[in-house]
């Protein structure tokens, strides 16, 4: 479960990114988080992997108030979050296979598992058998779907994704949802910030709205 | 690694502390092959590197060496203050037996030994080469000598002691030259001090230069650094491979250090055993010997990974993800 009470963020600056916001996601929900560009979404993302500190209020995740985590516990905290980019920054010195394979890398997993769920992991995105291929081979969907695969090899409890289908087309959009839809089917609480309200229209999902740093609505 | 059911709904995973150590020494015993094999891949600016870190090590080592021979040299002529006094009579006459006798019971000189004429005769003959030349003269032009070991080292006692046996009857002259020794004594304290110094320096330089390259490196895998710490990855996770490398390029270092350490050593070694001879002393350069090259490589390597640890941890924790 993930939890947001009455959470702010002010930025040094004096920009208050967001304003009161409290929102409940319970596990194996897929959430899409809506608005304009500045509404806040990226901010709050940043947040629930300790990215950023909330000003005020608590952000609970997985139990843990991670408002009042040490810096040196949010290693662990962030291994149990999957994370997917708009650009999906991927490494273009390694081969798809080691790009997935990083957050297995990072818990410790031996090498002989690693192959295992690599290749798991990619066929889940129908890339199977392209481990050895370079990121710079594959198309802009097929990056991101290695995107996606590095996110949830390592079968994180939360998959945080911000805009993952800002550069895709609608085809390959409508892709990419689906396969999250999937992964919170398999009890993964997702949490998707994007701003393509025709693609959240025909997903059945819970959609937050935000503007101005504040919750507008939340709408089934 | 322990996973949660999925069934069930997703919960944060729990390690164990046996897995986490099991995966720490893996991750170790990877990274040791890893970053090797990744440095290799740029065998021109690793060697380069090398070699510079090298020669930085080699310049101290090489002068203490030579330093070091020369203490032995020093010991092994037990150098120590003499007084020669030339005698103005013959050494088998009643004055110099007297002499003899004076000298020995001064409570400030602790040995006396004559050496007569035929004895400097044959000792001038034998050190100077010119023994046909002396063989032409119809008779002996050298006096007869004796050789005095002072318990006074130098300064103003050694000068009232030579000042009072240049006043005794029989004694034509009073030679006592301790200025040199302690001037030699000094330089070797310069000179050693001057290696302690130069090895500190060039040791502050070769932690540079690895600190530098490391840098240089971090800031190539800046946004691979990102990535990692933004799936969970510790600083101390992203700092190993760092370390592993500064251990490398120390030991990879060292190991050039002890080449050029050598090949100068074996370049030296024939002119400097000439020169010595010339000079009538022992002083050999020697090489290196398994204790010492092996000293030399735990100190590169130690280098290395300080260097690591001073100047890529503030470093990689100022990396965060964005």
């Amino acid at each position: 479960m993930l939890i947001l009470d009455q959470v702010s963020k002010r930025y040094p600056n004096g920009h208050e990114a967001l304003s009161n916001v409290s929102l409940q996601i319970d596990t194996g929900e897929l959430v899409f988080l809506t608005g304009p560009s500045g509404a806040g979404k990226s901010t709050l993302l940043k947040l629930i992997n300790g990215i950023e500190r909330s000003s005020r209020g608590q952000v609970i995740v997985a139990g843990q108030n991670i408002t009042q985590l040490a810096a040196r516990r949010l290693p662990q905290l962030r291994q149990n979050i999957g994370v997917v980019f708009q650009n999906h920054q991927l490494l273009f010195d390694r081969t798809v296979g080691d790009n997935v394979a990083l957050p297995l890398r990072i818990a410790g997993m031996p090498p002989s598992d690693i192959a295992r769920r690599v290749r798991a992991a990619l066929a889940k995105v129908d890339l199977e058998g392209r481990e050895l291929d370079w990121p710079e081979m594959l198309s802009g969907g097929e990056q991101q779907r290695v995107g996606i695969a590095r996110a949830v090899v390592h079968r994180p409890p939360f998959l945080l994704a911000d805009e993952p289908t800002g550069n895709l087309d609608p085809a390959l959009s409508k892709e990419i949802m689906g396969l999250f839809a999937q992964f919170s089917q398999l009890g993964v609480t997702v949490l998707i910030a994007t701003h393509d309200l025709d693609l959240v229209k025909v997903m059945s999902a819970r959609q937050v709205k935000l503007e101005a740093g504040r919750v507008l609505s939340f709408d089934q | 690694m322990t996973s949660n059911p999925r069934a069930g709904g997703a919960e944060a995973r729990v390690i164990l502390r046996s897995e986490r150590i099991r995966a720490w020494g893996r991750h170790h015993r990877q990274l040791f092959v890893q970053t090797f094999a990744a440095l290799m891949s740029a065998p021109g600016s690793l060697i380069t590197t090398w070699l510079v870190i090298g020669i930085a090590l080699s310049l101290p080592l090489l002068l203490g060496l030579g330093l070091r021979e020369a203490a032995v040299a020093d010991a092994k002529a037990s150098i120590e203050p003499s007084v020669s006094v030339y005698l103005s009579v013959p050494s088998d006459s009643a004055e110099a037996q007297e002499l003899l006798n004076t000298l020995r019971g001064s409570s400030q000189i602790q040995s006396v030994t004559l050496v007569t004429e035929r004895q400097a005769l044959n000792a001038f003959a034998a050190q100077s080469g010119f023994g046909d030349i002396l063989r032409a003269f119809s008779e002996n032009p050298l006096p007869a000598m004796l050789d005095v070991k002072p318990l006074v080292g130098g300064g103003a006692e050694a000068k009232l002691l030579v000042n009072w046996m240049d006043e005794l009857p029989g004694v034509d002259e009073v030679v006592f030259d301790a200025a040199w020794l302690a001037r030699l004594q000094a330089l070797m304290r310069i000179l050693n001090r001057l290696v302690i110094a130069m090895g500190l320096l060039f040791s502050l330089g070769v932690i540079l230069i690895i600190g530098n390259t490391l840098r240089l490196t971090i800031e190539s895998q800046r946004s691979e650094i990102e990535i990692s710490k933004l799936f969970g990855a510790s600083d101390r996770f992203v700092q190993r491979p760092f370390i592993y490398r500064g251990f490398w390029l120390g030991l990879g270092g060292a190991c050039f250090a002890w080449l050029i350490v050598q090949l100068s050593l074996g370049f030296l070694a024939a002119p400097v055993e000439q020169m010595a001879q010339a000079y009538r002393s022992s002083f050999a350069l020697g090489v290196l010997s398994v204790d010492e090259s092996l000293w030399l490589l735990l100190v590169g390597a130690g280098l290395g990974i300080s260097a690591s640890w001073l100047s890529v941890w503030r470093h990689l924790k100022q990396i965060q993800p964005k």
